[in-house]
């Protein structure tokens, strides 16, 4: 475990499926877990993005024409159809990125781990994966957990926040009250929604006592109840 | 400083990635070129420091016509910081990966020491100049590459992606140096997705879009832009979004940074003026 990131997850705790991590090996627990690493240059191994995701099927031992249809619709799901013949030492950062998310969404595994999944890729890029994730989280019942800066566009999908720091976990709970400990999450540098951080700027001052916001819907309702105060 | 007059790059397989571009940076600015994946900003970069020479068009950089100035008389005027910092970084110490750049300007040997360490502290890794910079995490790593273009003291710094990979508080304080850097007189480019960070810093926003210009003005102006920004797959910052939402009632215009909101609210529920005025 690395100290120093913090961690959002979409379902409950993950247990790798039943398996003890220390007692079986990793090609049994591959079954259950798809992983994507921090940087998608030390995961690629093929030349083609075809054959990148069909290469962990084929080490699954699925057939070749149900590989046909996962290549589809994992890249599909990545937003990236148009690559499917495409060499991946020609892809961009951001693309490469989504090549390693459809690899591993092409294993269909009950698990979903991902590390800074978006960190090469632009706002919409980064919101489509997120859409992606939440969609495998509540259509096809994936536990998703997911290595995170970019808390201001995932508070909305994470139904659990998990801050790390040195190699312990500070705070575990649910997104909105984990984002509530604003002191702490600055203190240790965790990249809040910037509507957030306002307001608690205003609660400081004493100009609001209520839940925090963690969108723009819910900032403005906030902010106009502040600026209505004035009359008192 | 910097003038791009009707810059155009195609690549061998002929796909034209930047198309007349006409860009005028005075000293002192602080740029931040946005676009989505693909737009040509990291092409648009590699011109101004001679990595790529223009197809068509010329590049002025302090006096310089960059298509035929050296590499390395360039890299005395502008100092570059790549988005990947495993693309700069190839010596065994840190310390050494400093001083590269610095023999290779000709710099005195008993000059070196001393420039090595002040770009290290600047920046926050005195204590890693004896480990192998492959064995720091690439948030670490990108610190090192920002060192040893510090030290060059360059007039230009251009920087692609500067804050990805590193974590938000470690992003913010690279960012306050650059901006000191600014304030001290340096001219900076910055590439980023960011659009907190764009609205936190950057004074003037140019917006590529398919190798084009679609926008270029003060950040107040662009980052409000939603059509221009939308084109590119980016979207105001978050504040902005909130602002915009009062506007018709008379607040927050051409704000959009929480510490700008902030300060509109207190002067509004402690001073006399009404709406329209704030």
């Amino acid at each position: 475990m690395i100290p120093h990131f913090q961690r959002g997850d979409f379902y409950g705790e993950v247990r790798v499926d039943g398996k003890d991590t220390v007692e079986n090996n990793c090609a049994s627990i591959a079954y259950s877990v798809g992983s994507v690493f921090q940087d998608p240059e030390a995961q690629i191994v093929s030349s083609m993005v075809d054959e990148e995701i069909a290469f962990g099927l084929e080490n699954l031992n699925i057939p070749r024409t149900e590989i046909a249809v996962r290549i589809k619709e994992s890249l599909e799901m990545a937003g990236i159809p148009e690559l499917r013949h495409s060499s991946t030492a020609q892809l961009s950062g951001g693309q490469k990125q989504r090549v390693a998310i459809a690899a591993a969404i092409a294993l269909r595994p009950k698990i979903l781990v991902l590390d800074e999944p978006t960190s090469e890729l632009d706002p919409k890029g980064s919101m489509d994966v997120f859409n992606t994730l939440g969609k495998l989280n509540m259509e096809y019942n994936v536990t998703v957990v997911v290595v995170e800066q970019k808390i201001q566009y995932l508070a909305e999908f994470c139904s659990r926040l998990v801050v790390m720091e040195k190699g312990g976990i500070i705070l575990d709970g649910p997104t909105r009250a984990i984002l509530a400990n604003q002191e702490k999450l600055k203190e240790i540098g965790v990249n809040c929604p910037p509507v957030t951080r306002l307001v608690d700027m205003l609660k400081k001052e004493g100009l609001y006592q209520g839940e925090f916001p963690i969108n723009i819907d819910e900032a403005y309702l906030v902010i106009s109840k502040v600026l209505s105060g004035k009359r008192r | 400083m910097i003038r791009i007059d009707n810059l155009s790059y195609q690549y061998k397989n002929g796909n034209k990635v930047l198309k007349n571009l006409n860009i005028t940076i005075k000293s002192g600015e602080f740029a931040a070129v946005i676009g989505q994946n693909g737009a040509g900003k990291t092409t648009l970069l590699k011109h101004l420091n001679g990595l790529l020479k223009p197809s068509q068009g010329n590049i002025t950089i302090c006096g310089l016509d960059a298509a035929k100035t050296k590499t390395s008389v360039l890299a005395k005027k502008i100092g570059f910081l790549f988005q990947n910092p495993d693309h700069q970084i190839f010596c065994p110490t840190v310390y050494e990966e400093i001083a590269f750049g610095l023999k290779n300007l000709g710099v005195q040997h008993s000059g070196i020491e001393n420039l090595v360490y002040g770009a290290a502290e600047k920046v926050g890794i005195e204590q890693y100049l004896k480990t192998n910079p492959f064995s720091l995490s690439k948030g670490q790593r990108q610190r090192v590459a920002l060192a040893s273009v510090l030290a060059m003291g360059t007039e230009v710094l251009v920087l692609d992606e500067p804050t990805t990979g590193q974590d938000y508080s470690e992003g913010i304080e690279i960012m306050e140096l650059v901006k000191e850097l600014n304030v001290q007189g340096k001219t900076v480019i910055m590439v980023t997705h960011d659009m907190e960070l764009v609205a936190k810093y950057a004074k003037r926003v140019i917006v590529l879009h398919n190798g084009t210009i679609i926008e270029d003005g003060p950040a107040e102006e662009v980052l409000g832009r939603e059509e221009s920004l939308a084109l590119s797959n980016l979207q105001p910052p978050q504040v902005y979004l909130l602002a915009k939402r009062f506007h018709k009632q008379g607040f927050f215009k051409g704000t959009y940074t929480v510490e700008d909101m902030f300060d509109e609210i207190i002067s509004y529920l402690e001073g006399e003026e009404d709406a329209s005025n704030g």
